[in-house]
């Protein structure tokens, strides 16, 4: 038995669909003009963005040398740039442990969160007694519980993934459980008439049919993992040696190294959207085929 | 099937509610009241024979679909006897001999045509090189060969009705239920699936087809007989038998016959 959900998502896409409409010979002069307006189009969707960029930091830049602020209340964009180049080991290892930490958290919340919202969906009893939980604990401030996590699990790596998971996992459970719930009753009543199993209704119909709303969540709990991370590190990691970002953040805000702040504050949102911008990709590819919503 | 050229305005009720053959779906005063306290059927008596094709028309809210999920074990009828082959809905439904279309395509968006097509068997754990073998067999009925690796959302919809029609006959059933399925489509796309279906069922000889419609022309072209049904409360007013031969074409569709019968429904339809 094949797979069909897995095998058939992604591919077969666009090829079919040009043989079917019929191609016309002048086709090739179209294609080029095309081409070169598309290129016009991805340029001018880079271009004014681009514009804005080079304006504002331009601005900040002379703004904060003609009325001569210190480095220390707001550095100079060069000055970021400066201290980054200065610290760059540092910096890259604070990056790479809170994307472990992200990452590690991140999966974590995928695989439970994906997992319990499918152990909800078999039974609405089972759902109506657990759900109510999995709300609380996203309405705990995570934040505000961080130290106890901290006690348990020990100030370092660990502690920090559970605080990523924490505040990552909702997002992905709820998103799972809605996706999971909201298949067409037309569809549902199909595979109750062929006599389908629970089983092969969740993998072949209601699974298959959530996975728009199950990249929703992930796209949403990616960048707060990131958080999660940062926030665990504030709380966790002055004491687990090698710090992320959370601990090199409060480290300089200690000592006044205002731009070095700035550059681990930059990293920290390049990170996320980085993270983000994965996600999105890894979205589109599984859905493009099918769903709206990744169409171009 | 043989056919007596008759008056068709000559059909008593008695004569047309039994059926020739093996009865396939069986009602004897089925009712059906909602919680609510809506009567949706009352009385519904019919007998389905092996290979008639059935056409229930009537306006909505006159209990149609509520006969239909009924013999697809969806509901159950509240009073009377129901039985679908020789057995009860849901039993019935087990032996895999039933097959569904509906007025949406019900396709799978994320699934190629052939997996799409061939889901009644992989339900049922139909080994994969049998289940090709019956795609290729159902989609060469409905025309639609070379299209097994495309996605449902790169056809028309006729197509997709047509892909529709085809995973429901992967299963060889003896008992086709439909369901107002080409209620979506434009005329043009209507008739030629009409012939169609009217072929497939032809070619099969055996299946008995149910079909919902709620157009008149349409009942009289594709039934050998037309169950008519009138609202409030949902009843079958009468069983109207079609003898015009088969295979029915273009011209029966004009021919004064054609229009008869259909004068002698919608009358019914009226009162």
């Amino acid at each position: 038995m094949d797979n069909m959900v897995a095998g058939t998502l992604k591919k077969s896409g666009p090829p079919a669909a040009k043989d079917l409409a019929n191609s016309s010979p002048q086709g090739n002069k179209q294609g080029t003009t095309w081409r070169e307006s598309r290129m016009m189009k991805r340029f001018m969707k880079v271009f004014p963005p681009l514009i804005v960029f080079i304006l504002f930091t331009g601005g900040w830049e002379a703004i904060v040398r003609l009325i001569g602020i210190p480095p220390y209340i707001l550095p100079k964009p060069t000055d970021i740039v400066a201290a980054s180049i200065e610290n760059w080991s540092s910096l890259v290892d604070s990056v790479s442990t809170t994307l472990m930490e992200a990452v590690v958290g991140f999966a974590v919340s995928v695989v439970l969160g994906i997992s319990i919202a499918v152990l909800l969906a078999f039974s609405k009893m089972v759902e109506r007694s657990v759900y109510p939980y999995a709300i609380i604990l996203q309405t705990i401030p995570i934040v505000a519980i961080a130290p106890i996590i901290v006690i348990w699990f020990g100030a370092g790596m660990n502690a920090i993934v559970v605080i990523a998971f924490l505040i990552s996992f909702f997002p992905v459970l709820s998103n799972t459980l809605i996706g999971l719930n909201s298949t067409e009753q037309n569809m549902k009543n199909l595979f109750y008439l062929y006599n389908a199993t629970k089983m092969q209704t969740i993998w072949r119909l209601r699974f298959p049919a959530a996975l728009p709303y199950i990249m929703a969540g992930l796209k949403i709990s990616c960048s707060l993992s990131v958080v999660g991370a940062i926030v665990g590190e504030y709380a966790a990691g002055i004491g687990g040696g090698e710090g992320g970002l959370g601990y090199a953040i409060t480290v300089a805000a200690t000592r006044l190294q205002t731009p070095y702040l700035f550059a681990c504050g930059l990293s920290a949102s390049l990170l996320g959207i980085a993270f983000f911008l994965l996600i999105n990709a890894f979205s589109k590819w599984l859905l493009s085929s099918w769903h709206e919503s990744e169409m171009r | 099937m043989a056919v007596v050229a008759t008056n068709p305005i000559d059909s008593s009720m008695e004569q047309a509610t039994s059926a020739k053959g093996e009865v396939l779906v069986s009602l004897q005063d089925v009712g059906k009241i909602y919680p609510n306290g809506t009567v949706a059927v009352q009385n519904a008596n019919l007998e389905a024979g092996e290979g008639e094709f059935l056409c229930f028309v009537g306006p909505s809210g006159c209990g149609k679909s509520t006969i239909f999920n009924m013999i697809a074990g969806l509901t159950s009828p509240t009073s009377g006897m129901l039985s679908v082959l020789q057995t009860t809905p849901k039993e019935a439904r087990k032996q895999n001999e039933i097959a569904f279309v509906f007025q949406e395509h019900t396709l799978l968006p994320w699934a190629r045509l052939i997996d799409n097509v061939t889901l009644p068997l992989t339900l049922r754990g139909v080994p994969k090189k049998q289940r090709i073998e019956e795609a290729e067999r159902v989609l060469e009925l409905v025309g639609l060969k070379d299209c097994m690796k495309v996605l449902p959302r790169q056809l028309s919809g006729g197509m997709k009705m047509r892909v529709s029609i085809a995973r429901s006959l992967i299963s060889r059933p003896k008992l086709l239920l439909m369901d107002e399925p080409f209620g979506a489509l434009d005329e043009i796309t209507r008739q030629t699936l009409q012939d169609e279906l009217l072929k497939i069922w032809q070619q099969d000889k055996k299946m008995t087809v149910l079909f919902i419609t709620h157009n008149v022309f349409e009942a009289v072209f594709l039934s050998t007989r037309v169950v008519v049904m009138t609202p409030r409360p949902g009843k079958i007013a009468e069983v109207i038998e079609i003898p015009y031969s088969f295979p029915r074409n273009e011209d029966f569709r004009t021919m004064t016959d054609f229009a008869a019968y259909v004068r002698q429904v919608s009358n019914v339809l009226k009162h």
